[in-house]
């Protein structure tokens, strides 16, 4: 009697043994930067960014530790950040920096806010609405000062403008990048409810060329680039611009501001070291984006070097799409463009994005204005008035 | 009758009822910056607040999953009659199943999406089909197998075809079985249906109601959708006792008795 109760509890320990040592193998620590692999065709592969490569002969036990979120996979949208760490720039200032790969359910705003991030990259919208939602967040550089979103369809739909997308499919990535689409159908008089059949896209393009949707949304700097990395099964050769319409918000006057340099207001507010560290952060990101402007081969090779998913051609065709929508910055690079945040804002609310007008403090301009400041007295061009786009030649598949 | 219908539900409402106003106490005192979980007065405003979307997102979720489940049903149903019936189909049958059922739906969903179109019902049905059939199938052989040796002697005594035996021993044996993975099957097709949503398809849906609110940092929206596809999945679950409790009146009879 007595062996057979031992033999069960010996059973017993050797399952619980065994469900600890599973249990403690599979949690692993969940860095804020991990990624999913999503379900989207192009970008299924994701790699940690990697820290590029001579950071210099700094000490790295002085440097201040940042880490800064990414909005998307590692790609040419955010090559200034990967050119500030290997160039230098980030251990010049003191500061050693991570860069976190971002993702489909990663949100900038909510890693920002929580700490897991410093600083974070986001679209004014989508950093506007968890502001209102309570994540107390503030815009300390606009980097991007155009849209670049764009609502794409082969040339022979005839869809040119908002208008032609009554009774369409209309495809769009939601999460935050649709509002853009939406207030333009309503600027023409479309219901997006009822005129047209709003689909959820990927973030490919395959939906467009299988005709599932009529029309796809896209960046000029990514999606759109995709399609022209296509073959054309009718033609044998890829597809060429002149096969696909667009239709470009800024255009219809619904354009939102996008990539902005994010952080966390309140830490602003009440630590000196947080406020320095985001102007030397800021300083020397701007700075990065100046060397990929001037510098547009070494700046690919870095972007390349830290591991995206997409190509050659495909990074440079996206860095030369890139400057366009940075330079020429009559501003300085970074410095809020109050027309286009007011049209942002207006679009936000009649959309009905944000419940009201966002409460002061939504961006703020003395960082930057510091950062460019520092930069002039470098001798670093943060204007770009010189720079003009390449022609980029896109091979299949991005290559 | 009241006291009993009390004296039954009784317990389940204080233990429901009373998480809940823990729920809502706690945060009222701890207030946490706790966007990512609200408190429950929140969830229900923001479910009243947007009812009409929650509802529309609803019907078209609640569609696909009503639609899949009756199809993955009579599919696991018809699969497991094939399967009792003759061994080979038992030999090739069972392991397909098995196969199937182990393929992650991330890997299926673009697949579906691409062969029968993104917008097409049918993808998202057939993710749906997939999850529900391998329970039925799987319980409802079971049941129809696990037979008493001596019933399945009695009707070799009265010369019975397999027809017969089929019908007045192994589907009564059965129907418990069945009826076990039909509630199983009615949450997993809500699941299904919600999930196979995330991977492209109609915007007004549970889905992406759900996963565009949370990435808009909007919780309580977010939270408000989940709500409406767990009731969801109750109602699918209560309605799977019903009809059970409509097809074996035997059964409730005698679980009551007991008590």
């Amino acid at each position: 009697m007595n062996t057979k109760v031992k033999r069960g509890w010996t059973r017993w320990l050797i399952v619980l043994a065994v469900f600890a040592m599973v249990a403690a193998a599979c949690s692993s620590s969940d860095d804020s930067g991990s990624t999913e692999t999503t379900a989207a065709a192009a970008a299924t592969e994701t790699t940690a960014a990697s820290s590029g490569g001579d950071a210099g002969d700094v000490a790295t036990q002085d440097l201040i530790p940042v880490k800064l979120q990414l909005q998307w996979f590692t790609q040419a949208q955010f090559a200034g950040y990967f050119a500030a760490l290997d160039q230098g720039y980030y251990a010049l200032a003191g500061l050693d920096v991570e860069i976190l790969e971002g993702g489909v359910d990663i949100v900038p705003a909510t890693v920002l806010d929580s700490g897991a991030a410093d600083f974070a990259i986001s679209w004014v919208p989508r950093g506007l609405v968890p502001r209102e939602e309570g994540l107390n967040i503030t815009n300390i550089a606009q980097v991007f000062q155009r849209s670049a979103t764009l609502q794409v369809s082969f040339a022979d739909s005839g869809i040119t403008k908002a208008e032609d997308l009554a009774g369409k499919t209309v495809g769009n990535w939601g999460f935050g990048n649709e509002f853009e689409l939406l207030a333009g159908m309503r600027s023409v008089g479309l219901d997006p409810d009822a005129d047209v059949t709003l689909v959820q896209q990927q973030f490919d393009m395959l939906a467009l060329i299988s005709g599932d949707i009529d029309a796809a949304q896209a960046m000029t700097y990514n999606e759109y680039a995709q399609v022209l990395e296509t073959v054309n099964p009718d033609t044998g050769e890829l597809f060429q611009p002149e096969d696909l319409a667009v239709i470009d918000w800024n255009d219809v006057g619904t354009a939102m501001l996008q990539d902005a340099i994010w952080a966390d207001a309140d830490k602003l507010d009440s630590d000196e070291e947080y406020k320095s560290i985001a102007v030397k952060f800021v300083e020397a990101s701007l700075r990065g984006w100046a060397f990929c402007r001037d510098e547009f081969d070494a700046c690919v090779d870095i972007v390349l070097a830290a591991g995206p998913t997409l190509g050659e051609s495909h990074q440079a065709w996206q860095l030369n799409e890139i400057n366009n929508l940075i330079w020429p910055s009559p501003q300085g690079v970074g410095s809020m463009d109050s027309d286009l945040w007011n049209q942002t804002v207006e679009v936000a609310v009649s959309e009905g994005i944000l419940a009201e007008e966002p409460t002061d403090g939504a961006y703020r301009t003395d960082i930057v204005i510091l950062a460019q400041a520092n930069l002039a007295v470098r001798g670093i061009d943060f204007q770009g008035m010189d720079w003009t786009p390449k022609t980029i030649e896109l091979l299949e598949g991005g290559e | 009758m009241i006291r009993k219908a009390i004296r039954a539900a009784g317990p389940a409402l204080v233990i429901g009822v009373g998480g809940i106003a823990l729920w809502e106490i706690s945060f009222a005192i701890i207030q946490p910056d706790g966007f990512v979980l609200p408190a429950p007065s929140e969830i229900l405003a923001a479910f009243t607040e947007n009812i009409d979307e929650i509802w529309v997102a609803t019907k078209n979720t609640g569609y696909i999953a009503i639609t899949g489940l009756i199809a993955g049903v009579i599919l696991g149903v018809l699969w497991a009659l094939l399967v009792s019936r003759y061994r080979t189909a038992n030999e090739t049958l069972t392991p397909l199943a098995i196969a199937l059922n182990a393929i992650p739906i991330i890997a299926l969903a673009p697949i579906f999406n691409a062969w029968f179109g993104l917008l097409s019902p049918v993808s998202n049905q057939s993710i749906v089909i997939i999850l529900v059939f391998f329970p039925v199938f799987i319980n409802t052989t079971k049941g129809l197998t696990a037979v008493k040796p001596a019933e399945l002697e009695l009707m070799r005594s009265y010369a019975a075809p397999p027809r017969e035996v089929a019908r007045k021993v192994r589907i009564p044996n059965a129907m418990p079985y069945f009826f076990t993975a039909l509630k199983i099957a009615s949450s997993l097709a809500v699941i299904g249906a919600i999930v196979a949503e995330y991977f492209g398809g109609r915007q007004d849906a549970l889905g992406p109601l759900i996963v565009q609110n949370a990435g808009l940092t909007r919780y309580a929206d977010a939270w408000a959708a989940v709500l409406a596809g767990s009731l969801l999945g109750i109602v699918l679950y209560l309605l799977s006792g019903i009809f059970e409790r409509a097809s074996m009146p035997w059964e409730h009879a005698a679980e009551t008795a007991g008590s």
